[in-house]
C-alpha cells in the first residue's frame, strides 16, 4: 500500500499542494484526476523523487520512505511514465527499454545478443511490430509511447505511475496498453492513472481520486460517481462567482473563421473551427492541454507553419497567417505563454524589449532617436503600473508578473487591433493577475479585439464575453460568459458529448 | 521613473576590459626593458604605433567576430577568407592587372560573398555556424590555393606591377601606420552601427532570445546572414592590409587568426551565448592581446612561451568577466540569480 500523508510543497514561496493525504491499495487502478494546475504533476514528481522539497511523509508498505532522487525512487520500486517522451532518440528501441540496466559482460561490455533478445521477448507482449534495434527516431509518436510503457513496466517496480500516457496513442494502442495495465493489477500492482479522458477513466481504472487547487478532494469507487458529479467535484463550488463586467464588443466583426482546419506534420492539429470575433470582444479559448488553444492562437498569428484549408477574414478581407513580421504590420500582437523562452530578451534593458518591435518609428536611416523612443516607451510602461527601479533596468530583475506587463506593453505600442494573448496570467501572483484583467478590461473597451487562451477557467469566466471550448482540436462549444460555469465549460473539454445538464445537488 | 539614471561605474560591460588594458600598459611599463641610453624601450613611440599596427588585422576581424557572437554564432572562417582575399590582391594587382580600385572591390566582393553563404547556409540550412564556417574555413583556403596555384604571389611596384597607391598600406602618416587608421576608424564605425542602429539593436535581440525576436516580428534569419557577411568582408579588408603590408598574397596565411579573433572578442567580456558584449571591449581585447605579444617579444621571449602565456591569459580574462572576481557582490548576486532562470 502506497500512502501519503500531510505532503505539503512550494514553490518559491507559493504553496501549491495543502496537506495531501490519501492511500491507494495493491491490485488497484486509482486514477487521479483534476483540472490543469489542481497539483496532480507535483505530487507524480514528489511520488517518483523529481520533488524533494517537500513536507509531510510517503509510505510503502507500512515503512516510511524518501526519494532521493529519480534514481533511487526507481530503486525503491517507483516506475513512472512522464507525460513528455523521454526516450533518446538516437538509440535502439533495445537500448532505451533496458537504458540504465544494459545485461553486462565482464569489463562492463554490455551483452548486446542477450539485450536484443530480452527487448524482443517484452516486445511480443505489446505486439510490437519492429525490431528492437530499430533507433526510437523512426518510431511514430504513438510507439514510441509503448517504448516507454514497456521500459517502465520491465522495470521490477512495486508501484506505476502513469501521466497521460494515452495522450499520444491510437485506440488499438490504447487497448494493448490496457491489457497490460490488467495484467499489472493481477500481480497486486499499484497503479496511479493520470489522465484527462473521462472514457478512459471509466474503463480502466477502480477507483478515482480527486485533486483540486492542491487539495485532495476525496476518492470514490468508479462505479458510485457519475460523470457530472465528478466534474464538479474537480470545478467545485466557490468559483461560481463571477464578476461579469458589461461588454464592449460592437458589432463590427474583426476576424471571422470559418471551417478552418490546420494540418502539422504529424497530423490535424485543429479541425472545424468557426468563430466570429467583433470589435472590442474578448473571446476566451478553454480547453485541457493538448487540445490545441495555442496552436490556434500561434496560427493565427502566422508562427505555427502549418498548411490549413477554410476561411479565415480579418475586417472583411481573405487573411492568410504568413509569419509574425507580416502579422504585426497587420496590428495584430501575439504574447507567448512562454516569456522566458518566446518573450523576454534577458540580456536588455526595459526600454529595448518594449520598443523591439517599433524600431522602425524612431529610426531614421537606421539611426536611432533613443530620446524619442525612450519617451514612448515610458508612456506605455508607466500606464501599465510596472514597478520599476530604472528604465535601463535588465528586465530580468522584474518579477513574472511585471516582465509580462512590459512584454504587453510592446505589443500596446504596436497599436494593435487584434491581441492574441497566451495564458497571459501564468506564473504571475494573484495581485498583477488582477492588473492585467482590468487591463484587458480597458483595451477592450477602447475597441482592441482579444483572444485569449487559459486554462484557468474562472479566469475566462471574469475577462471573457465568449468562451470557445476545444476538444482535442475541435471546438466542443462556444458558450457566453455570463450565461455558464465552470462545470459546464469543464463538461465540454472534456469531450463529453452530450448536452450539459446543471447537476441537481 | 529617474531619468538620470546612470549604470553604476563598475556596472559597465566594458569597464573590465578597459580596466584590463590599463593594468596591463602598466604591468609593460615596468616590466619594460631599457635601451643603451636608459629609457624605456616600451615607451617608444615607435614601438607603441608598432603595436598598433600589428594588431590592426586582427583587430578589424574582430569588430565582425563580435557582432556574429553577439548574435549567437561563431565564425572559424575568418582566417581563411583573410587569405582568399589576400591572394585575390596579390593576383589582381599584378597578373589580372585590374587596377588598385576594381582589385580592392573584388576582394572585399569575394570575401563578402563568403560570409553571406556562411550566413545564409546557417539560417536557411539550419545548421549550426560552428559547423558552416568549419566547412567554408577548409573551402576558402582551398579556393585561394586553387587561384595561386599553390604558390604565393609577390607584389612588385613598377611597369606591369602594381599601382603606386597599393603602397599606402605600408605607409606611416604622422608616425601612424596606414593600417592603424583603417583599425581604429573601422572600430569607431561599427561601435556607431552596434549602439546607435536598429541593426544593431536587432543584433543583440537575436543573440538573446531568438524565439522572442522571431515573435518580436525581426527577420533573424537575415539579421543573422549580414552579421556573417560583415565577417566576411571585414576579414577580406584585413586581407588586403595583409597583402598591402607583406606586399605578398599567400594562400596558407592567416592560419589559426579565427582563434585570436574569438580570444580577443571572449576577453573583451562578449558572451558567447549571445547577446551580450560591447565593440569598447574587443578593443580592449585586442589591445591587450598585442600588449602582451609585444612584451613578451622585447624580452626575447620565444614562441612557445609566448603561445602557453596567451593560454592562461584568455582563461584568466574570461575568469574574471565571468564574475570570478566580484567588484559589487549584491548586484552581481541579483544578477546570477536571473541567470539561472535564463533559458
Amino acid at each position: 500500500m502506497l500512502r501519503t500523508s500531510n505532503i505539503k510543497k512550494s514553490f518559491s514561496s507559493v504553496e501549491v499542494l495543502h496537506g495531501i493525504s490519501f492511500a491507494v491499495e495493491k491490485g488497484c487502478v486509482t486514477a487521479l484526476v483534476g483540472e490543469n494546475g489542481a497539483g496532480k504533476s507535483t505530487l507524480m514528481k514528489i511520488l517518483s523523487g523529481v520533488h524533494t522539497d517537500y513536507t509531510g511523509e510517503i509510505s510503502i508498505d507500512g515503512k516510511p520512505v524518501f526519494f532521493k532522487n529519480p534514481r533511487h525512487a526507481q530503486q525503491l520500486g517507483v516506475s513512472i511514465i512522464h507525460q513528455e517522451l523521454s526516450c533518446i532518440p538516437h538509440l535502439t528501441v533495445a537500448e532505451n527499454i533496458f537504458i540504465g540496466k544494459e545485461p553486462a559482460r565482464r569489463f562492463g561490455v554490455v551483452d548486446f545478443p542477450k539485450l536484443f533478445a530480452d527487448a524482443q521477448s517484452i516486445l511480443d507482449e505489446f505486439e510490437f511490430p519492429y525490431s528492437p534495434n530499430t533507433p526510437v527516431r523512426n518510431l511514430s509518436v504513438g510507439w514510441q509511447q509503448i517504448v516507454e510503457v514497456a521500459r517502465a513496466f520491465s522495470a521490477d517496480a512495486k508501484i506505476f505511475i502513469l501521466d497521460e500516457p494515452t495522450s499520444a496513442l491510437t485506440e488499438n494502442e490504447i487497448r494493448i496498453l490496457f491489457e497490460k495495465i490488467r495484467v499489472l493489477k493481477k500481480r497486486g500492482k499499484i497503479i496511479i492513472f493520470i489522465s484527462h479522458r473521462l472514457e478512459e477513466i471509466y474503463e480502466i481504472a477502480d477507483e478515482i481520486a480527486v485533486l483540486r487547487d492542491g487539495q485532495f478532494i476525496g476518492k470514490y469507487p468508479v462505479k458510485e460517481i457519475s460523470r457530472s458529479e465528478l466534474i464538479s467535484k474537480m470545478v467545485g463550488k466557490a468559483i461560481h462567482e463571477t464578476k461579469q463586467i458589461k461588454s464592449s464588443a460592437s458589432s463590427e466583426t474583426v476576424l471571422a473563421a470559418e471551417n478552418l482546419e490546420v494540418y502539422g506534420k504529424t497530423g490535424t492539429i485543429l479541425s472545424g473551427i468557426t468563430f466570429d470575433l467583433k470589435r472590442g470582444e474578448t473571446l476566451g479559448v478553454a480547453g485541457l492541454l493538448g487540445s490545441g488553444k495555442t496552436e490556434l492562437l500561434k496560427f493565427l498569428f502566422g508562427e505555427l507553419k502549418a498548411q490549413h484549408t477554410g476561411r479565415i477574414t480579418l475586417e472583411g478581407a481573405p487573411y492568410i497567417p504568413k509569419c509574425a513580421s507580416r502579422s504585426l504590420e497587420g496590428s495584430i500582437f501575439y504574447l507567448s505563454k512562454d516569456r522566458k523562452t518566446e518573450g523576454i530578451f534577458a540580456d536588455l534593458d526595459i526600454i529595448k524589449n518594449c520598443s523591439m518591435s517599433v524600431l522602425s518609428d524612431f529610426a531614421s536611416f537606421g539611426f536611432l532617436h533613443e530620446k524619442e523612443e525612450a519617451a514612448a516607451v515610458r508612456d506605455q510602461v508607466s500606464s501599465l503600473n510596472v514597478k520599476l527601479e530604472s528604465y535601463h533596468q535588465s528586465i530580468r530583475e522584474l518579477s513574472g508578473g511585471n516582465q509580462q506587463k512590459v512584454l504587453i506593453a510592446r505589443g500596446l505600442l504596436h497599436r494593435p487591433k487584434l491581441l492574441l494573448l497566451d495564458e497571459p496570467t501564468r506564473g504571475i501572483d494573484v495581485g498583477a493577475k488582477a492588473e492585467i484583467y482590468e487591463l484587458i478590461e480597458q483595451l477592450s473597451s477602447s475597441g482592441i479585439s482579444s483572444i485569449i487562451s487559459s486554462s484557468e477557467i474562472p479566469e475566462l469566466l471574469r475577462i471573457c464575453d465568449r468562451i470557445l471550448v476545444l476538444h482535442n482540436g475541435m471546438p466542443a462549444a462556444i458558450l457566453a460568459a455570463g450565461e455558464t460555469s465552470a462545470s459546464e465549460i469543464l463538461h465540454y473539454a472534456f469531450g463529453e458529448g452530450k448536452a450539459w445538464t446543471k447537476p441537481t445537488d | 521613473m529617474d531619468k538620470t539614471y546612470r549604470l553604476k561605474f563598475s556596472e559597465r560591460e566594458w569597464i573590465k576590459p578597459v580596466f584590463g588594458v590599463l593594468i596591463i600598459f602598466v604591468m609593460c611599463i615596468v616590466f619594460s626593458p631599457t635601451n643603451t641610453k636608459g629609457d624605456l624601450v616600451f615607451l617608444k613611440f615607435e614601438n607603441l604605433t608598432n603595436i598598433l599596427r600589428q594588431v590592426s588585422e586582427n583587430g578589424i576581424i574582430a569588430v565582425g567576430m563580435t557582432y556574429v557572437i553577439i548574435a549567437g554564432g561563431i565564425d572559424l572562417s575568418v582566417g581563411s577568407i583573410l587569405a582568399l582575399s589576400a591572394t585575390i590582391t596579390a593576383f589582381g594587382l599584378m597578373d589580372w592587372q585590374l587596377g588598385f580600385l576594381i582589385t580592392m572591390a573584388l576582394a572585399l566582393a569575394v570575401s563578402s560573398i563568403a560570409g553571406f553563404l556562411n550566413g545564409a547556409i546557417t539560417s536557411w540550412g539550419k545548421i549550426q555556424s560552428f559547423i558552416v564556417t568549419l566547412a567554408m574555413m577548409t573551402a576558402a583556403r582551398g579556393f585561394a590555393l586553387f587561384i595561386a596555384n599553390n604558390n604565393s604571389r609577390d607584389v612588385g611596384f613598377g611597369p606591369g606591377g602594381a599601382p603606386s597607391v597599393f603602397a599606402v598600406f605600408s605607409t606611416s602618416y604622422w608616425g601612424i601606420p596606414f593600417p592603424v587608421f583603417i583599425f581604429i576608424a573601422t572600430t569607431l564605425l561599427f561601435l556607431l552601427v552596434l549602439k546607435k542602429t536598429k541593426f544593431g539593436r536587432y543584433v543583440y535581440a537575436i543573440g538573446s532570445n531568438e524565439e522572442a525576436a522571431v515573435l518580436a516580428g525581426l527577420r533573424v534569419k537575415w539579421i543573422r546572414t549580414y552579421t556573417f557577411v560583415l565577417a566576411g568582408a571585414l576579414s577580406g579588408l584585413a586581407g588586403i592590409i595583409h597583402a598591402g603590408q607583406l606586399m605578398q598574397g599567400n594562400p596558407n596565411d592567416g592560419v589559426g587568426f579565427e582563434l585570436d579573433a574569438i580570444a580577443a572578442v571572449v576577453i573583451g567580456g562578449t558572451s558567447l551565448m549571445g547577446g551580450k558584449g560591447t565593440l569598447e571591449g574587443t578593443f580592449a581585447g585586442v589591445l591587450i592581446i598585442g600588449l602582451l605579444s609585444n612584451i613578451l617579444g622585447l624580452h626575447g621571449i620565444q614562441k612557445d612561451f609566448q603561445l602557453m602565456l596567451k593560454g592562461a591569459i584568455i582563461v584568466a580574462a574570461v575568469f574574471v568577466q565571468e564574475g570570478g572576481i566580484k567588484l559589487h557582490p549584491l548586484r552581481s548576486m541579483s544578477r546570477n540569480k536571473g541567470e539561472t532562470s535564463r533559458r
